[in-house]
């Protein structure tokens, strides 16, 4: 693994709430991730993991404490982060090679010289027949898929997903977990994924940041050290099922699992 | 899916009654029947009793009165529709598209920003409770007996429908597609061209099929109050000469002349929103 491409120290983040009372969203936040490193966060809902991830996007802005990317403070929205939400959020006029292309357009980027590209990733991620189609004539994770190779096209050096697979069905989900892993073998990007399934957290990650609320602050990173690449069987390998009771046991003493 | 269900269907029914047109099915006559059987009642029964010409004409008079406004003799005159027609369409298709245009205008404006849009929200809704109708005799002292008072009560009753869909279109953007943009630092402009106008069409095309109708509404009832050409002033003078069978025949042209502007926006429609919901639904 290279050098460290994010650093986050100390990081703080507080809401003004609706009755002015300040929320403490985010506590004492500290991690780095390294260049090419897969790294997954899971916790309840409300623990802060999408507002830590508006935070590395540049979405919004933090209260206190360092948040670095390459040795650069985040400050606003920057070229260098590919985002996936939860939903594909494809533009539903516009075919799958012009929605891959819609960053190439924003940013004012040579579109010749993505176009390649584009149908590059197109192929990667198995729409290479779909590439002239509307997102109405796709299923959901071939929507969600079209949202991954547009969030890769601008080449930016890390990729925020936000539950990207947390619409679908449990079969597709655990397909495109393998495809998502291949892709990632293959771009070399460094991906953070936020999802709130334990399996899908320790099936991905290169490590597992564990995170718990009120306020929102990281528990404990761990790390998987399951060889890849991971077939869909290593879910029932003896590391796997440790690590995953691990992060169990950690949610069962917050009381979050009865 | 729909084509193998069609096709099943077809195939399930042994054989059409109309073996030259195996896609047509005999409940399709339905309507015109209807038509023609309540077209022979009403001509039976105006002639067993007597039914004065003035109340209600028989359906072959106001064929005859069709007929005649629609001779291609002394073309442009006074007697024949051509010229009110053209009057009626000119005064209509203008103030629809001063009104569309104002409405998108308006409402793209407002919907950029909030705070103009709670300040002017009141008006618009004061504005809209009025009868618009209603304004057509200022108008009329206003704008004068051409055409310029018909364009904007045409304009006004077009304009309202079109600026509030299109406010709520161009606001329709899932807050999610905001947040990408945003990670990309798109410009407003950048927001509004390639996510928010695209948003908005499906919603403009819902009120332009309203403001289609209403701008019909505009410019005859701009030609009641006061006018000297179009199909609203002819239908006023035929009510003076009790020439109904001449009504009939006007109120004929003017449905049908709303049904083809209808019709018309229905295709162009097709063709823009080739990509929503709403149009894939129509063609299944």
């Amino acid at each position: 693994m290279g050098a460290n491409l994010i650093e986050v120290g100390r990081l703080e983040k507080y809401f003004q709430s609706y009755d002015g009372a300040d929320v403490h969203a985010l506590a004492d936040i500290n991690f780095r991730i390294d260049e090419g490193e897969f790294i997954t966060v899971v916790g309840p809902s409300g623990c802060g993991k999408t507002t830590l991830l508006r935070v590395l996007a540049g979405l919004i802005s933090k209260s206190s404490g360092t948040v670095n990317l390459a040795g650069h403070e985040i400050n606003g929205p920057s070229r260098d982060i590919g985002i996936v939400f939860q939903s594909p959020i494809l533009l539903p006029w516009r075919s799958v090679f012009e929605n891959v292309m819609l960053p190439i357009e924003i940013l004012k980027l040579d579109r010749a010289q993505y176009h390649k590209r584009a149908l590059e990733l197109i192929e990667m991620v198995g729409l290479q027949d779909f590439a002239d189609k509307l997102p109405s004539e796709l299923s959901g994770g071939m929507q969600q898929r079209a949202a991954i190779a547009r969030a890769l096209v601008h080449n930016p050096r890390i990729l925020l997903m936000d539950e990207p697979f947390g619409a679908l069905d449990a079969l597709t989900r655990e397909q495109m977990n393998m495809e998502l892993q291949r892709i990632w073998a293959e771009s070399g990007k460094t991906v953070f994924l936020i999802t709130h399934s334990i399996p899908e957290a320790v099936f991905l990650g290169d490590r597992v940041m564990v995170m718990t609320n009120r306020p929102g602050k990281v528990d404990r990173i761990i790390d998987v050290g399951i060889p890849r690449p991971r077939p869909l069987d290593s879910m029932g390998t003896a590391r796997f099922g440790e690590v995953a009771t691990q992060i169990r046991a950690l949610f069962e003493q917050k009381g979050y699992i009865d | 899916m729909a084509d193998i269900i069609q096709r099943g269907t077809t195939r399930a029914v042994p054989r059409s009654a109309f073996r030259f047109f195996p896609q047509f099915k005999l409940y399709q006559l339905a309507s015109p029947a209807i038509l023609v059987v309540l077209l022979v009642l009403w001509e039976v029964g105006v002639r067993v009793w007597n039914v004065p010409v003035y109340v209600l004409p028989a359906p072959s008079k106001i064929f005859q009165a069709l007929a005649n406004g629609l001779s291609f003799h002394d073309f442009w005159g006074d007697q024949r529709f051509y010229v009110h027609i053209a009057a009626t369409l000119s005064e209509a298709m203008l103030g629809f598209v001063v009104g569309v245009l104002a409405g998108v205008a308006f409402g793209g404006s407002i919907s950029q920003t909030p705070v103009l849009e709670s300040i002017i929200k009141p008006y618009i809704m004061g504005f809209q409770s009025l009868p618009k109708v209603a304004v057509a005799p200022l108008i009329v002292i206003w704008f004068g007996f051409g055409i310029g008072s018909k364009i904007v009560l045409v304009a006004l009753l077009v304009f309202f429908p079109i600026m509030i869909n299109s406010l709520a279109g161009f606001k329709s953007v899932e807050p999610e597609l905001h947040e990408l943009m945003r990670s990309l630092s798109a410009s407003r402009w950048q927001v509004f061209r390639t996510v928010q106008i695209p948003s908005a069409l499906p919603y403009i095309f819902a009120g332009l099929e309203m403001a289609v109708v209403y701008s019909f509404i505009g410019a005859v009832v701009g030609e009641f109050v006061g006018g000297t050409k179009g199909l609203g002033v002819q239908v006023v003078q035929m009510t003076a000469a009790m020439d109904v069978s001449g009504m009939f025949a006007a109120l004929i042209i003017l449905a049908a002349m709303g049904a083809i502007a209808s019709k018309l926006l229905q295709l162009l429609r097709s063709r823009v929103l080739y990509w929503a919901p709403s149009e894939q639904n129509r063609k299944k």
